[in-house]
């Protein structure tokens, strides 16, 4: 992707970010119960739905790199993880300041989190895994063990259906909002992706460039040993 | 991109200062106004000061509330921003980083070449 595409999506990303800023404080309706706090959905949730997305695009290139051992693949995979995991941080850090006030509790062992505090901590293992190893052995353990953390991901959509009783709500929730929340919450989504995809292409640069350090390196070691 | 993420934090407090701000004007004039409007209005009689300072202790309560409910508001945008943007400053770091290393090793290649 040239620079030009890169700054286009910045710019993008940017703009819906201002807007879903503006849309959330300016536009959107207070919600009658939680009031205030209930603004914090907005990104909370967008955040947690740019999780499986970002952990979606490394199982993909995670079965891909299996199935063609093409490196660049294994770089996409790898980026797309690290990025999954902040977004779940974000999702994780900004629930409990909701739950604080609404459920009048930090933190719940209830599905939804437990299962997605599980998938944070799989990906978290997944970087531990490949700085433990070397070389192609590095690239096939971490897809074998990104396509199985991706599992969870179901685990985590459909908690709330599985185990009934938690506290968060219906999946279907978001979309039975008011109409202002419903467009605000669409547009915050729509911001975070973008950044998502601005960021992957970021990372995902600067891992090739690592890697194509770490290539000139080794040939300089080889030619001045030989 | 660093200015990027700093100037949407930056955008996020002015507006939780701006937007989420209910205008807050009512005073305890306007609050012994209404009071006494009412009164006259109302068939039963009341005491009007009694009536008053309870309408003065319920905005208060609502107030401190509004109050609460703004800190957790903006604690958790605050975070979610700090987390993007601690991000971003990690990968300008690396990227820095990296180009250092780069220069160098062509340095060195340039260095050895010459030599041979």
């Amino acid at each position: 992707m040239g620079n030009l595409s890169t700054k286009i999506i910045a710019a993008i990303t940017a703009i819906l970010i201002f807007i879903s800023l503006y849309l959330i404080f300016g536009y959107a309706r207070t919600e009658g119960t939680m009031l205030e706090v209930q603004k914090i959905f907005y990104y909370h949730v967008s955040a947690a739905l740019t999780v499986f997305v970002a952990f979606g695009v490394n199982c993909v290139f995670s079965i891909k790199y299996l199935i063609q051992r093409r490196p660049n693949d294994d770089l996409l995979a790898v980026a797309a993880a690290e990025l999954g995991v902040i977004f779940c941080t974000v999702a994780l850090l900004s629930g409990p300041i909701w739950a604080r006030y609404a459920w009048n509790t930090w933190w719940n062992w209830e599905a939804r989190l437990t299962s997605t505090l599980v998938l944070w901590l799989m990906y978290i293992g997944y970087f531990i895994l490949r700085s433990a190893l070397e070389g192609d052995k590095r690239g096939v353990y971490s897809a074998v063990l990104g396509i199985i953390a991706y599992l969870d991901v179901p685990i985590v959509y459909y908690a709330v259906d599985i185990w009934q009783g938690g506290l968060h709500p219906d999946r279907g929730t978001k979309w039975s909002l008011e109409a202002t929340m419903r467009y605000t919450w669409m547009v915050a989504l729509l911001a975070l992706i973008m950044l998502f995809t601005f960021l992957l292409i970021i990372r995902y640069r600067m891992k090739k460039t690592e890697a194509r350090y770490e290539r000139l390196q080794q040939k300089y070691l080889e030619e001045t040993s030989g | 991109m660093k200015i990027l993420i700093l100037a949407s934090f930056l955008v996020v407090l002015v507006l939780f200062i701006f937007a989420t701000q209910v205008p807050v004007d009512i005073t305890s004039d306007k609050v012994s106004g209404a009071v006494s409007e009412a009164i006259s209005q109302s068939e039963v009689p009341v005491d009007e000061e009694v009536v008053e300072q309870a309408v003065i202790s319920s905005i208060e309560i609502l107030e401190k509330a509004q109050r609460t409910r703004l800190k957790y508001l903006a604690a958790a945008y605050i975070v979610i921003w700090l987390v993007f943007m601690l991000y971003v400053l990690r990968l300008g770091q690396q990227q820095q980083a990296l180009d250092k290393r780069l220069a160098q090793l062509e340095d060195t290649s340039v260095t050895v070449a010459s030599n041979q």
